[in-house]
């Protein structure tokens, strides 16, 4: 046990050799999250309208103002613009005006679009819709349909919650996998590797130095993260040492992971360039964006080749208070990521190191 | 010139030694790009199940209506599930189904009494941005199912007008951000490499005590940094159109100067990074990193121009948030960005202003080496 406590200090003291690198693969996911929950969609849209100077004109502007979330954001902030100043809009390129006009005696809103794609489209259309549709069923009185919304929770909850939370199994993985990745692979560019080999200990102590070393910088850097997630949204999760015991495994993942790919490539910087790959890899593919079951099946099933979909479906409950998925499913994956990971740790240490004395 | 052409081909062998540095600015892009695809290449339907009790017949014209009004990405706005009820409320209770409606059982009998007729909408609000897009896209189905079953008709009617006949997609829109973003990593990435090399080699020395300008050793580096980024960014736009059929065509030229413009910005930044930078991967995690955010605030996932009040002040340091927009005019819209002066000189100012700065402090630090 002594042996091991040296060999952790060891690693510990290796950490000078990297130290950019630990600060890079700590807190970048970190400084990435806070940056970019500056440009995540915004449920309220600025659209311009022409001043309107009929009735119908003004009903509609009135109805703009009230199209929202009954439990969360107005959806539309109508912008009305004078007629002179229409020339001037129109060369800053909008992405649309309304102006409502007579077209064959019937009042029409009519949405001029700029140059944008379908999905904007789609959101100014449908909020559009949405105001005309409060015109129409005002005038069909009590024969309007009511849509009686139930939603799953009691509020509507800023994406940047979700966005975060999928970010801590990221942020994780991270701070292990570049960190793993390369310390691995300086062990041979600078020949410690040649140490190791003829030190007298079992490998199996070595390697599980580094595992706790790099499950270690893999925690300060969910640490950020979580820090980052709370400070932004006000969101805390229930259990913080749940959450440790969530992203346990995706660090021992990240972190063998990355040594493996070091003892694979022997070299820094195509060991670096694999750890991006399974990092941003990762990240997206494993429910960066959304709940994995929300986009089709082809999506969901390679989810769940990583260990951030389940880690994600575990972390859920700690910050939304209701489950999703199957935890005990989840468990089990992490589970035997955790355990499998090693495992192939020790063979591919066995391979690149053991095999060639 | 014969020197520049020397230098150029030591660059050039150096670069053949070790081609992983084009792959660099490839990597991160094309797997956001495979990664982004997945997400929102395909349809982008909600499902729901739509539980019919309704005894009358309004009910099954009201399904029929939500599983058959288009949204602009050409598929239904919602993609309506056949699951019986049990099995659609176990699906909607796992995530599977984006929600429910439910039709009561008298909803004919008030809707042609005029007595307050309801639909139970259960929705997924655990992202306000899908509960937001369950709210209006409901209105969608509600104006169809109006008109369908001949209400009189609204006090206003809706009307839209395109600039274009056919519609760009989401997903193209980001792909072109992603060949920008290509761009950029490749440039920095082929001087960042090859400089960081040339420093732990102990070339830099010899560079630093040259008698001549230094100019002859930099400039090489710069316009081979350059071509690798063109390089990049082309073959991102072949992936592209390879996979929304978009190509800029005739503008292609155009579409090369822009990226050229920006890719001169991250190579002269490349440069002073890799001279002062210690740890080469820090620096290339950073970088990497780095480009990603820019891609993310500076307009990769949304048109910068249609969004101007939102990029966030740090995205217009970077070349890259004035670039993307006319690119995809180019490329994607094959129209001549009307902004085209204004941002060809905004990145000939990036370009020559960092060119002069990273020239300047590089030339500095290899002959404080020397």
């Amino acid at each position: 046990m002594k042996r091991f406590g040296l060999l952790l200090l060891n690693e510990f003291k290796l950490a000078r050799t990297a130290l950019p690198v630990h600060l890079v693969a700590i807190f970048q996911p970190m400084l990435m999250y806070l940056l970019m929950t500056e440009v995540l969609v915004f449920a309220t849209f600025d659209m311009y309208v022409m001043q309107p100077t009929t009735g119908e004109g003004r009903a509609l502007v009135a109805a703009m103002r009230e199209v929202g979330s009954p439990i969360g954001l107005p959806y539309i902030n109508p912008i009305l613009v004078a007629q002179e100043d229409m020339a001037q809009l129109e060369t800053t390129a909008p992405r649309q005006i309304i102006t409502v006009e007579s077209r064959d005696g019937v009042p029409t809103a009519v949405q001029r679009f700029g140059l944008i794609d379908s999905n904007q489209v789609k959101n100014l259309r449908n909020r559009l819709t949405a105001a005309a549709l409060r015109l129409w069923n005002e005038a069909l009185g009590d024969a309007a349909v009511t849509v009686e919304e139930h939603p799953w929770l009691p509020i509507d909850v800023p994406y940047t919650v979700y966005f975060g939370l999928a970010m801590l199994p990221m942020a994780t993985f991270v701070g292990a996998v570049f960190i793993g990745g390369i310390l691995t692979a300086q062990d041979f560019e600078f020949r410690t590797i040649e140490e190791f080999r003829l030190a007298p200990i079992a490998p199996i102590w070595i390697l599980a130095a580094r595992l706790v070393r790099l499950v270690l910088s893999a925690f300060l850097s969910a640490g950020a993260m979580l820090l980052a997630l709370g400070w932004q949204t006000g969101y805390w999760p229930d259990s913080l040492w749940r959450v440790g015991l969530i992203l346990l495994p995706v660090a021992i993942v990240g972190g063998s992971l990355g040594m493996i790919i070091g003892l694979a490539y022997r070299r820094s910087i195509p060991s670096l360039l694999t750890g991006l790959i399974a990092a941003i890899g990762g990240w997206i593919l494993g429910g960066a964006f959304g709940l994995v079951a929300g986009f089709g099946v082809l999506y969901q099933e390679i989810s769940r080749l990583t260990p951030h979909a389940y880690a994600i479906e575990l972390l859920f409950p700690r910050y939304y208070g209701t489950q999703v998925g199957n935890p005990l499913s989840a468990i089990l994956a992490l589970a035997l990521f955790g355990v499998s990971l090693p495992a192939l740790v020790f063979l591919a240490y066995r391979w690149r190191v053991l095999r060639q004395e | 010139m014969r020197r520049f052409w020397i230098l150029l081909s030591t660059e050039i062998k150096a670069l053949v030694r070790d081609p992983i540095s084009v792959l660099g600015g490839f990597i991160a892009p094309g797997i956001l790009m495979v990664a982004f695809g997945l997400l929102f290449g395909g349809p982008l339907s909600f499902h729901i199940a739509v539980i019919n009790r309704d005894a009358g017949p309004w009910g099954a014209v009201l399904r029929q209506t939500a599983g058959e009004v288009i949204s602009p990405f050409g598929t239904p706005y919602y993609e309506v599930s056949g699951l019986p009820e049990d099995k659609a409320w176990d699906a909607y209770h796992a995530h599977a189904l984006d929600g429910v409606w439910v039709i009561p059982a008298d909803f004919s009998t008030r809707l042609d009494a005029g007595e307050n007729p309801t639909v139970e909408m259960y929705f997924d609000n655990y992202n306000d941005d899908r509960a937001k897009n369950h709210r209006i896209y409901s209105t969608e189905i509600m104006w169809r199912f109006y008109k369908k079953i001949g209400r009189p008709g609204p006090p206003l009617v809706t009307a839209e007008e395109y600039p274009r006949p056919e519609m760009v997609h989401w997903f193209p829109l980001i792909a072109v951000g992603l060949a920008v973003l290509g761009v950029s990593l490749g440039g920095m990435f082929n001087v960042f490499l090859l400089t960081y090399k040339e420093h732990i080699a102990k070339i830099t020395l010899e560079y630093g005590m040259a008698p001549r300008s230094l100019a002859w050793v930099l400039f090489p580096k710069i316009l081979l940094a350059l071509l690798m980024a063109l390089l990049t960014g082309t073959a991102l736009l072949f992936v592209v159109y390879l996979l929304v059929g978009a190509w800029p065509g005739r503008f292609l030229w155009a579409v090369w100067l822009l990226s050229g413009l920006v890719a001169v910005f991250w190579a002269s930044l490349g440069l002073v990074l890799g001279m002062r930078i210690r740890h080469y991967m820090a620096g290339a995690i950073t970088g990497v990193f780095g480009g990603v955010i820019v891609f993310f605030i500076g307009g990769g996932l949304a048109m910068v121009r249609h969004n101007w009040a939102k990029v966030t002040w740090l995205a217009w340091f970077f070349p890259n948030t004035y670039a993307v927009d006319p690119v995809r005019d180019m490329v994607l819209f094959r129209s001549w960005p009307a902004d085209w002066n204004a941002t060809l000189l905004i990145l000939v100012g990036f370009a020559l202003v960092s060119l002069a700065g990273g020239m300047v402090l590089t030339a500095r630090q290899l002959r404080r080496l020397g």
